[in-house]
């Protein structure tokens, strides 16, 4: 009987599988049976290589902008799944509701009456300096009176197993075609074990999204066009683009595909020119309109915004939600949750340092070997110093940084977030992971069971991003949790004084 | 559909049919070569020249390889040299492209048999070529080509998109079946042979294999080799598939079922040129051709074609908007 966690070192951190060595936890058990049931770890590295083929035939790669050598890669997948317990999975999707009811609410109020600046909440100057804060969008009644429809929000788990929201992503969060593509390959490849399992399907999210893009379409309109909005083929995440238009049975156009004719939108097609009601754009607000936004932008459509704002045309995501991607505006969420639903956060962020605030400021640059320093607008691991892997001139450098554009940073602790068996070589060693769960913000709130958990795969990294050597594994959220006990760490609601 | 969708799977039909010609045409040449029957003849530089001048990117050939002109160089320049845009590697290369944004139109079966034998093709080079064997090699590639075809045949939803599929692949061939013919004008027969030698009949019956025409030929014409005989088939024959007038016919199909589903005039030009090319065809007399200059006509066949293809792109593709009407 091979036992393929013979060596494998905990590492004292939180481990995904074992609560200890040798000792699974409940929810992993049976994972951790069919493994004994292999011939040898040669078996599950077979495995391994078809799931990579299968990717590489049905081109389910990215691509890398800096990397001249292959633009095109696959995203590495590892075949050992990420298992989260019945029990874990309802109170994060409590946590998740409740963040995207405060953030739609937020921005609500920031394009209209703008309370918590008011009151004070959140500083008007840290908001109305964001990059992606939009005055253009200020008093425009949105369709549905929704202000954010997708949010892909990424969490950690720290040492002690309590999950963290390490930032939102409430632009064009992508990544979701990997969750199910990755189910396919793991359908494929261990079918019994995930029928045995009582493995959530994950399958529902594109008629979720469908019905969510219908619902926003102008009053009156009965059978709406919903066309899907690209960069284009060479964006990185265009994979992606053309699976989910593929799934939901939807045109994928380009900028130069829609034309605006008395502020409303149509696509050109071989036969003339067809209305479009709502566009699910993956296309950031900078390249939607160059008439409004970027002047230099091919992408777009020269009048959208107009056929936007007079409410011909549904956006999603709305215009504006970049505000709340910024990391300075991310420390406030637990009080923006505390200001409009009068709850105390469910799941709690990151510890973070403004280093706009003056104090926090020395602190960070006093402590800057042990932090995590981001910039406020960069997604993708770009842009950040990681301070205890980083050179004295790195960290000279950022320090400058910080001082000369304080509002442009945040800080946080070097987190020793938690670690999955993932095969590395020939064997399995513990690498660090995150989980990215989408959430849909329609008639009700709709979360997809589990998301994209991605994985570091480099050892020791703690940068997950696709761009960085990250790689991802299939996210199994449990129908039940059968007669296993609860061992979840329960959530610890934070406790603000607003 | 989308125009630039129906314009993209138009490229990719186009680009695997000029693709697949550039194989045929090394194919056959490869075994001219093997036919020539005295040495002096076989390592005659000029045996792989005419090749080059096919797609018109004869410049680029001679500033990269120069002369004299060897077998290596062509095949090489032909098939793998990313640097000449009509080489095998390129046209697969550019049918990925177009194919990968609109693999939701044309199937992921279809998507997924073009990215493997783009991937293939990408590790290989002369060295590949040389020592698995002309024959044997490109007959691969061959395959792996029709196997493409075959996909589409069998995956492609029968949708606009399929027309415009074949219409591509039609127009492609009509314009490439003109420039194998004209091959022949570029195959100097060394001075001791003459019109009408041994090796003229044998330079022709490649010019037909390179069409997979030369039993389909003896078949139906029982003729000889003769100019007047081929040139008659592979320009004006009804049956033969590669044929011009033949695929000229094809594209007259796709076009009308693309227009059947359309009202509104945008189309008329483009329907309209292309009848004029089929009756200049058909009407087309191969012995006042050849006395009147063969280059010359087939010159003026690929601008035709072309004059087809822009105004085909006008009515579907780049129309401008604010003249369209709103379906």
């Amino acid at each position: 009987m091979p036992n393929f966690f013979h060596d494998y070192d905990l590492g004292g951190l939180y481990d995904e599988m074992f609560a200890a060595p040798g000792e699974p936890r409940p929810h992993y058990r049976r994972l951790w049976e069919r493994y004994q049931d292999m011939s040898g770890f040669g078996e599950l590295l077979t495995r391994q290589k078809g799931a990579n083929q299968t990717f590489i035939n049905r081109g389910v790669t990215f691509t890398v902008y800096s990397d001249k050598a292959g633009t095109e890669k696959i995203f590495p997948f590892d075949l050992v799944p990420r298992i989260i317990s019945a029990t874990e999975w309802t109170r994060m999707e409590a946590g998740l509701t409740q963040r995207m009811m405060a953030l739609d609410l937020f921005l609500k109020d920031i394009y209209s009456e703008q309370r918590i600046l008011k009151e004070g909440i959140i500083p008007r100057a840290l908001v109305e300096s964001c990059a992606h804060f939009r005055p253009e969008l200020v008093g425009v009644q949105l369709p549905r009176q929704r202000h954010v429809h997708i949010n892909g929000t990424d969490l950690i788990r720290d040492a002690d197993g309590t999950y963290r929201v390490l930032e939102d992503n409430l632009r064009t969060p992508s990544g979701v075609s990997y969750v199910l593509e990755n189910r396919q390959i793991m359908k494929r490849v261990f079918p019994n074990l995930l029928r045995n399992y009582h493995v959530r399907p994950v399958s529902g999210y594109t008629s979720d999204l469908l019905d969510l893009l219908n619902w926003l379409a102008p009053a009156g309109v009965e059978s709406p066009t919903v066309v899907l909005l690209t960069p284009g083929v060479y964006n990185s995440a265009y994979y992606e683009h053309a699976f989910l238009a593929r799934q939901m049975g939807i045109e994928i156009v380009e900028g130069s595909d829609l034309v605006v004719q008395d502020h409303k939108v149509f696509m050109k097609r071989t036969g003339g020119l067809t209305r479009v009601h709502v566009i699910y754009r993956r296309l950031d607000d900078d390249f939607l309109d160059p008439t409004v936004f970027r002047r230099d932008s091919l992408l777009g459509v020269p009048g959208l915004f107009e056929a936007y704002r007079r409410g011909n045309v549904a956006l999603t995501n709305p215009v504006g939600t970049g505000i709340a991607d910024d990391k300075a505006v991310y420390y406030y969420v637990p009080q923006m949750i505390k200001f409009y639903l009068g709850e105390d956060s469910l799941l709690p962020n990151v510890e973070t340092y403004l280093t706009s605030n003056a104090s926090e400021r020395s602190f960070v640059l006093e402590n800057l070997p042990k932090l995590v320093v981001k910039s406020v607008n960069e997604a993708g691991g770009y842009g950040m110093l990681i301070g205890p892997h980083a050179t004295k001139k790195q960290l000279k450098e950022f320090a400058d940084k910080i001082v000369a554009n304080p509002r442009n940073f945040i800080a946080q602790p070097t987190l020793a977030f938690s670690r999955c068996p993932t095969i590395c070589g020939r064997e399995m060693e513990g690498r660090h992971v995150d989980l990215r769960p989408y959430i849909l913000n329609g008639e009700s709130v709709k979360i997809m069971p589990g998301g994209l958990t991605r994985v570091a795969l480099k050892k020791g990294s703690l940068v997950v991003n696709s761009s960085q050597g990250g790689g991802s594994k299939d996210t199994w959220v449990l129908a039940d949790d059968g007669d296993a006990p609860d061992t979840a760490p329960p959530i610890k609601p934070e406790k603000l004084s607003v | 559909m989308l125009s630039r969708v129906a314009n993209l799977i138009y490229w990719t039909a186009r680009y695997l049919e000029r693709g697949e010609n550039t194989l045929r045409l090394i194919d056959v040449n490869a075994q001219l070569v093997l036919d020539l029957e005295s040495h002096d003849d076989f390592t005659d530089p000029r045996a792989w020249e005419p090749l080059v001048y096919v797609n018109g990117n004869e410049e680029k050939f001679f500033e990269l390889h120069g002369k004299p002109v060897t077998e290596q160089a062509v095949v090489e320049y032909l098939l793998f040299d990313p640097r000449n845009s009509s080489s095998l590697l390129s046209c697969v290369a550019s049918a990925r492209e177009n194919a990968r944004c609109v693999r939701d139109q044309i199937s992921s079966e279809m998507w997924e048999v073009i990215n493997t034998f783009y991937l293939h093709l990408k590790t290989h080079d002369y060295q590949t070529y040389a020592q698995t064997g002309s024959t044997e090699y490109i007959a691969d590639l061959k395959l792996r080509t029709q196997q493409i075809y075959a996909v589409a045949e069998s995956m492609m939803p029968r949708n606009e998109g399929w027309w415009f599929y074949l219409l591509g692949r039609y127009l492609e061939r009509a314009d490439n079946v003109s420039r194998i013919i004209d091959v022949k004008y570029y195959m100097i027969l060394p001075d001791r042979h003459h019109v009408g030698s041994a090796l003229d009949v044998i330079q022709w019956g490649s010019v037909l294999r390179s069409c997979s025409g030369f039993e389909a030929f003896r078949r139906t014409q029982r003729g000889q080799l003769k100019l007047e005989n081929v040139l008659n088939y592979l320009i004006r024959d009804h049956e033969f598939p590669r044929s011009i007038l033949a695929s000229v016919n094809a594209m007259d199909n796709c076009l009308t079922k693309i227009c059947d589903s359309k009202s509104g005039e945008l189309y008329a030009p483009a329907v309209r040129e292309l009848k004029i090319l089929q009756t200049h065809l058909e009407q087309s007399d191969v012995t006042k051709i050849v006395a009147e200059g063969l280059h010359e006509y087939l010159d003026d066949i690929q601008t035709r074609v072309f004059i087809v293809h822009r105004a085909t792109m006008e009515a579907f593709v780049n129309y401008d908007p604010a003249q369209a009407q709103i379906a």
